[in-house]
């Protein structure tokens, strides 16, 4: 039989040995330094200290930063991100796909982002390259303000971001208050699609936007392509996704089988601000004004 | 069993397969319901709007374009003398797709001609890669059947390249998710204003290959044996060849590429019917149709209410039967 090579054989236990030195050093310096968050999906996010250096890779999630911290905190975005104008003075880092160089170089403590826009691998890969990824998740109107206490906690700027927040919740309770009686509540159907059919399913924010003007979204959870049948049956009220020239242009005229639906018969067809409408971030409140123009003009 | 009883057995299951169809959608509808739809159509009534204006001429079109891609799969099979050949193979499907992809993403204005800015474009590009896969197979003015196979994979690689590319370079999500979703093949935009076109083409195409059938089989046996028995094999190719891209163009443009039945469907019918024969044109283009009918059924009562992409359905329920029965009949394709 071959002989094992001597430093194979002894190599596990210079392994312990090694990691129990070098842990006892370690463990007291990280102690000081090292925080551990619990992102919105649950992951362990650890930081080495206080973030300072950060930035978004969804154009939401950058507007949420730029409303709650100091532009110069903020050290990139992507090349989506147009909203707010300082945005556009950032570098650009390319996040579909990815590209990890720009990022290592732009050096983020700490980068958010948005269920759904970044994929857990991508996520995976940044952590191995020591910038921690933290997740957040919204399906309501209030989500997205916890989301924004969130990033002042985080940041250590808590006190803008809870100035923010009351704010925008109490702009958001006036609006309420003004639609509670509405008898039979509007039934909305938002295109987010036209070839194939898309729309804005119920678990979106754009349900809770429509529950706070008193209206309800005519769809059911779906993130699937849709039938005309499908939204024949559904019959809305109210359509959003485009001017009526628009939708006559390139709804209606591919499916004039929905020129049937109540929406269509007495033209309440409209345009909302296609970011304002998809983007979970703190314009959520221009956003429901907007849709309260549409629905009680 | 006699061709006529096979014949009468494929229309029944596609009457069947039809009122079946017409049963599945968002609306609530029974036998009676799709009844009175027909019989005593009540504008007012949704419910009967949906049978008759988006269920039936969907059910149609599946019917139309799965007849049209076992025809021309059977057309190209007899034409090349190979049982490899379909209008995949040769091109013919993905140069259509190439002419649509091109309207979808905004290369060319589509204010000219409107809605039928794709098809035409379909038709268009189904015709230029069928003529370079065509020329590309002639040696010394005789037409190598392996070597146009070739030529066709080749061809093909390359539109599914320009595909990808176009994919990649476009930056219009809306435009990608219709590409994408139109790729996998799709019923759900068929209308009675669609319809005609591909139903057109198909039903010339049976005539008038109903008319060349003698050709087309001794054509079957071989190109010499069909040239000394006086066939006129350079002019039935080009029949061929026209009517293929012509018929795959219309199918593709209304439903997408829809890939297996014209390789596969050819094959079953020879498998149930025979390899010669005058009534297999007809039969492989039934068969195709309700092949179709069948798999939009199931898609659509696996997954309500959109469905599953048909091409996905086509592939899963369509190879375990057909190897089926290749085990089963045990036959070959004679060339």
């Amino acid at each position: 039989m071959k002989k094992k090579p001597r430093l194979l054989y002894e190599f596990p236990w210079m392994l312990c040995l090694w990691l129990a030195l070098g842990s006892c050093g370690q463990t007291k310096q990280e102690t000081q330094k090292q925080l551990v968050l619990e992102d919105d999906l649950g992951r362990e996010v650890t930081l080495n200290g206080q973030p300072e250096r950060v930035m978004a890779l969804a154009p939401s999630m950058t507007e949420m930063l730029f409303a709650v911290l100091d532009s110069s905190a903020i050290v990139g975005r992507t090349q989506n991100d147009d909203y707010p104008a300082a945005a556009l003075t950032k570098p650009v880092v390319n996040n579909y796909p990815m590209d990890y160089e720009q990022l290592l170089r732009l050096k983020p403590d700490l980068v958010f982002t948005v269920e759904g826009i970044t994929p857990p691998d991508v996520a995976e890969r940044l952590k191995e390259l020591g910038i921690p990824v933290y997740y957040q998740k919204y399906a309501s109107v209030e989500d997205i303000f916890r989301g924004l206490e969130d990033i002042g906690r985080i940041m250590d700027r808590e006190e803008q971001a809870t100035l923010l927040t009351d704010s925008l919740r109490r702009e958001v309770a006036q609006i309420a208050a003004r639609h509670r009686q509405e008898e039979p509540p509007l039934r909305v159907l938002g295109l987010a699609g036209y070839d194939p059919i898309y729309v804005y399913g119920s678990s979106t924010v754009i349900s809770d936007k429509l529950r706070i003007l008193g209206a309800e979204n005519a769809a059911d959870e779906t993130f699937d392509a849709l039938t005309r049948e499908f939204i024949l049956k559904s019959n809305p009220d109210v359509l959003l996704g485009g001017t009526p020239q628009e939708l006559e242009r390139n709804f209606f005229s591919i499916y004039p089988e929905l020129r049937k639906i109540k929406a269509y018969q007495n033209q309440r067809l409209y345009a909302p601000d296609f970011d304002l409408m998809s983007r979970p971030s703190p314009r959520v409140v221009e956003s429901i004004r907007e849709l309260e123009k549409f629905l009680y003009p | 069993m006699s061709r006529a009883v096979s014949f009468i057995i494929a229309l029944l299951l596609i009457l069947v397969v039809l009122v079946l169809g017409l049963q599945v959608g968002s609306f609530e509808s029974d036998l009676g319901t799709i009844a009175n739809a027909f019989l005593h159509y009540d504008a007012a009534n949704t419910t009967h709007f949906a049978i008759v204006h988006l269920r039936l001429p969907r059910l149609l079109l599946a019917l139309v374009v799965g007849a049209s891609l076992a025809l021309s799969g059977y057309l190209m099979q007899a034409m090349v003398n190979n049982g490899l050949a379909d209008p995949y193979l040769l091109g013919t499907a993905s140069g259509a797709s190439l002419g649509a992809i091109i309207v979808f993403f905004g290369f060319v204005p589509v204010t000219v001609l409107g809605l039928y800015m794709p098809p035409v474009f379909a038709l268009l590009g189904a015709f230029a890669v069928t003529l370079v896969v065509v020329a590309l197979g002639y040696r010394k003015r005789q037409l190598i059947p392996s070597q146009l196979l070739l030529a066709g994979i080749a061809i093909s690689s390359l539109g599914t390249a320009m595909v990808g590319l176009l994919t990649f370079l476009s930056d219009s999500e809306s435009k990608l998710r219709t590409v994408i979703f139109w790729s996998m093949g799709s019923f759900e935009r068929a209308s009675w204003g669609m319809l005609p076109y591909p139903a057109t083409a198909l039903l010339l195409a049976l005539l008038l290959f109903v008319y060349y059938q003698k050709q087309l089989n001794i054509l079957l046996l071989g190109e010499e044996r069909a040239q000394a028995l006086g066939v006129p094999v350079a002019q039935t190719r080009w029949v061929i060849l026209a009517t293929v891209s012509v018929v795959t163009g219309f199918a593709v443009a209304t439903s997408g590429p829809i890939g297996f039945v014209g390789l596969i469907i050819p094959h079953v019918t020879r498998g149930l019917m025979g390899t010669t024969g005058q009534a297999n044109l007809l039969f492989c283009a039934f068969v195709g149709g309700l092949f179709m009918l069948l798999c939009d059924l199931l898609s659509r009562l696996i997954y309500p209410p959109a469905g599953l992409p048909i091409g996905i359905i086509t592939s899963f329920f369509g190879v375990p039967f057909f190897v089926y029965l290749l085990i089963r009949k045990n036959y070959a394709f004679k060339g």
